[in-house]
């Protein structure tokens, strides 16, 4: 009796792109109806929230695609290359809608004179970490992005640049998971 | 996931014309490093007094939003932080990328060191621990609060 099995490289693909698919557009909805929110600042609120959770999704991703690095594997270039430069776009929306959000949790009686009047701590503990952690992901995707452009397929000839490349998109990912549950989590305790 | 043998075939038979350095990948995590050591180094600096606080802040005066008052607010010193970093960032990159182009350095020896400074980083942003040294450096040069 035969056993034929699904083309495991077929089938590898299909659900990693059906993982970060469906993770893409529930995890959207966090901030698409932000925008119905009864505050004045709903779109900066929802811009930020959907340019966070899109270079989210988009650095899970990655990391799908960082273990075929890892691995040597043979992969195409191109592509990577093109979601490379997407994720690094996203992390670049990221950071300034987060400048622009930033705005109103500075301003006069906003998330930050609430939080520093009732729970001090989440403000100068957590939020001040978060500003900055927020940011390491875009620096980290530019150097994965300028590395896969310049050596373009050749860089499969150095297993090691693979391997560092991999490892940095993957510390990328962990740093966008910490600004992403921190913003979260401020978001909860206070909305803008 | 485009690995079909159409797009991957070519790469059994890809050979380098020339040397590949790893120097240019060096150059660009070390550059990105200093960039964000920089936003680090400025937060705790501009936590110090408020005349440091406002050369910070001045660094960033081109930003869109970067002063301003009322419901709206404005970004702050945090804009003379980005302003910094990104001029380290873009002017050690280009040094080092000049410098190092046609360098071959290990990558193994250099991806701890990577790591570490970033764990180094990440915790030099958590005030309950690097507040007490922050504050014990700051004093040597004359800042104690």
């Amino acid at each position: 009796m035969a056993h034929d099995a699904i083309d495991s490289h077929q089938l590898t693909k299909t659900l990693i792109r059906l993982q970060a698919g469906t993770a893409l557009l529930l995890l959207l909805m966090i901030s698409c109806l932000d925008l119905f929110f009864p505050t004045q600042y709903a779109l900066k609120a929802a811009v930020h929230g959907i340019s966070a959770i899109s270079a989210l999704v988009i650095g899970t991703y990655m990391t799908h695609r960082a273990y075929f690095l890892l691995r040597g594997a043979k992969i195409n270039y191109q592509s990577l290359r093109n979601w490379a430069l997407a994720a690094t776009m996203l992390n670049l929306l990221g950071a300034i809608s987060g400048n622009w959000i930033y705005m109103r949790y500075r301003g006069q009686d906003g998330p930050r004179d609430w939080i520093l009047q009732n729970v001090p701590d989440f403000h100068n503990v957590l939020m001040e970490f978060k500003e900055f952690v927020s940011l390491f992901p875009f620096p980290l995707m530019v150097v994965v992005c300028f590395t896969l452009f310049y050596y373009k397929d050749q860089i499969h000839l150095r297993h090691d640049i693979k391997q560092f490349i991999a490892i940095i998109i993957m510390v990328s990912w962990f740093f966008l998971m910490l600004g992403f549950v921190s913003g979260l989590i401020l978001a909860k305790l206070r909305f803008v | 996931m485009k690995t079909d043998k159409s797009n991957t075939e070519e790469l059994d038979t890809l050979e380098s014309d020339t040397p590949l350095y790893s120097g240019p990948v060096i150059a660009a995590s070390l550059s990105a490093l200093l960039g964000l050591l920089t936003l680090v180094v400025t937060h705790h600096i501009s936590r110090l007094t408020k005349g440091l606080d406002k050369l910070i802040h001045s660094y960033g005066y081109w930003m869109p939003g970067s002063t301003g008052t009322g419901p709206d607010g404005s970004i702050g010193n945090y804009s003379g932080k980005e302003t910094l970093a990104l001029l380290v960032w873009t002017a050690t990159w280009l040094i080092f990328h000049y410098l190092w182009r046609k360098q071959d350095f290990s990558l193994r020896a250099w991806t701890p060191f990577f790591l570490g400074t970033l764990v180094f980083l990440m915790l030099g942003l958590f005030h309950p621990l690097i507040d007490p040294v922050v504050l014990f450096i700051a004093g040597l040069f004359g800042y104690a609060a």
